[in-house]
């Protein structure tokens, strides 16, 4: 087999650069929709709770995968929670060093079963241990756009 | 042949344009349709199939895993299947032989697209089927294929594109019954031959539309199905076949790769004369001429005859060989998977006389599906009957 490492210019072996165009428009769903519009105009956590399994979903969902019930029971879940992990993060998307380490938690809001992933600010990784309080700074409300942006980190209690 | 599988539940969201619901969601909906359908819960289902067509549509990679929630596949044994548009019709086989073997007793499978993801028209997202080195930077798209063989098909037999757009006519027609249609429509022959060239000669009214949506069945093996039901609707026969991935290289005018799924399924089903022992059939029809083209690799009829049986009404509702009662893709939508897996549930419907004002006037005791898909030359066939 010929060994395309071999070939120092592209126009030595027949090679070139294409891509996979997509573009692609989304929405939030039902229920995402109430998430995102409940976070983006009262600065709140909304969920759904299944009466089956006594799962409260953040962000809510229409149905419980669990049990397949339709989830109609809405709720408000506290801005913070518990950190359940944690990693700093050196590396970007493409191989390459960042130039600030970002910090990535794992939170589980007081009053919810599933967790939310997001950034940690204010705070230095020698500090953090799983198990901490960790709660929600969210953008002033006028800049909100009702998407999982409009918070910016998390911080300690 | 396996254990006696039978299809117990069917579910079937709306087909739409752009749908608020997320992929997720709208399987959820057929999903739960399907297991209600039948008096099941989710807790009885023992495995899970999916089946979406390219990722690309839901603009979500690995789909299949993004959709597992929707399709009930918590804690349970899940597989995604993918042939393309052929992918709603593959499914079934696919959750079918998962019963037959015994492996499980019941098998959900569910079917969604959400096509108007994709920016600007989910036409584009074609283009990367193509081979990069001989066909992509021509830029073709699936209008190509389908305009070549049209031409290829009409000028074989010498048919005119009146006759060939009296199948969009039926079936737009018919889909004005279907309570989840998304285009169902009066429309005339000569509307479809003044609408708007796409690729000669196919032009905008012989084509079905891009939709969001998502369909659901529930198979269960004999045990199962004679404590949910009594009227199950068996599998009696499953077949596919693939043609050559080098498109211009096949037969353009007749589907061989149908013709041997079909034959697969038949000998499975003991159908030895499909023009007499088929009651109804829905074959896939995203375009008008492929009604045609498959009912005649389904050997519904001979070669170049489906058009004549078309002008003749034989395959309208009232006819004696009722095709596509449903309305189609072409009436109903196409939501890629979910179309084809809406085909399976017309038979459901139509064998059980649930069709409703869509029910087909003769006694139909056994019918086929067939979708088409990959680079437009995989065949999946299913024989159901009571
Ligand atoms: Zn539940």
């Amino acid at each position: 087999m010929a060994l395309k490492e071999r070939v120092e210019r592209l126009t030595q072996t027949k090679a070139w650069y294409g891509e996979l165009p997509v573009e692609s428009l989304y929405t939030a769903g039902i229920a995402g929709e109430r998430f995102f519009r409940t976070l983006k105009d009262n600065g709140e956590f909304s969920g759904t709770k299944c009466k089956c399994c006594g799962i409260v979903y953040v962000p809510g969902r229409i149905f419980c995968e669990r049990c397949f019930a339709p989830l109609e029971e809405w709720l408000t879940v506290a801005s913070y929670g518990t950190l359940e992990s944690w990693t700093v993060v050196y590396v970007g998307l493409d191989g390459s060093r960042l130039a600030e380490p970002i910090i990535v938690g794992l939170i589980r809001l007081d009053g919810a079963s599933t967790v939310l992933v997001h950034r940690l600010g204010e705070v230095t990784p020698d500090t953090l241990s799983i198990g901490m309080k960790f709660t929600a700074v969210l953008k002033p409300k006028t800049k909100r756009e009702g998407a999982i942006t409009d918070i910016l980190y998390f911080k300690p209690v | 042949m396996g254990r006696r599988v039978a299809i117990v539940g069917v579910g079937m969201t709306k087909f739409v344009r752009r749908a608020q619901e997320t992929g997720q969601e709208l399987a959820y909906h057929a999903a739960k349709m399907a297991l209600d359908s039948c008096g099941l819960h989710l807790g009885q289902v023992d495995g899970v199939v999916l089946g979406s067509a390219p990722d690309s549509f839901d603009g979500v990679h690995m789909k299949g895993e993004y959709l597992s929630p929707g399709a009930g596949a918590w804690g349970k044994p899940y597989m995604r299947c993918f042939v393309g548009g052929a992918t709603g019709v593959f499914s079934v086989i696919n959750g079918w032989y998962y019963v037959a073997s015994g492996l499980f007793d019941t098998c959900l499978v569910v079917c969604e697209e959400k096509m108007s993801s994709f920016q600007p028209h989910a036409q584009a997202a074609f283009l990367t089927i193509f081979d990069h080195t001989t066909e992509r930077p021509l830029k073709p798209n699936l209008l190509w294929i389908f305009a070549l063989e049209m031409n290829r098909y009409m000028s074989t037999y010498g048919l005119r594109k009146e006759d060939i757009a009296l199948v969009a006519v039926k079936n737009k027609n018919n889909a004005l019954d279907h309570p989840c249609a998304q285009i169902a429509d009066k429309v005339t022959v000569e509307e479809i031959l003044k609408s708007e060239v796409l690729a000669w000669p196919v032009q905008r009214l012989d084509v079905s539309p891009v939709s969001d949506g998502a369909t659901a069945v529930v198979l269960a093996n004999e045990t199962v199905a004679r404590r949910v039901t009594d009227k199950p609707v068996w599998i009696e026969g499953v077949g596919w076949a693939l043609d050559t991935a080098y498109w211009t290289n096949r037969d353009l005018c007749y589907p061989r790769y149908v013709e041997e799924a079909a034959r697969m399924a038949y000998k499975m089903a003991g159908v030895t004369d499909p023009r007499h022992q088929i009651h109804v059939a829905e074959p896939y029809d995203p375009f008008d001429y492929k009604e045609l083209h498959h009912m005649e690799g389904l050997l519904l009829c001979g070669k170049g005859e489906a058009p004549q049986l078309t002008v003749d009404g034989v395959t309208r509702r009232d006819g004696e060989l009722p095709v596509c009662p449903s309305g189609g893709l072409l009436g109903v939508g196409n939501p890629i998977s979910a179309a084809g897996l809406m085909k399976v549930a017309e038979l459901f419907w139509q064998l059980r006389g649930e069709a409703g004002k869509r029910q087909i006037a003769r006694k139909a005791k056994r019918g086929i599906a067939q979708a088409w898909g990959d680079l437009m030359q995989v065949g999946a066939v299913v024989v159901v009957g009571i």
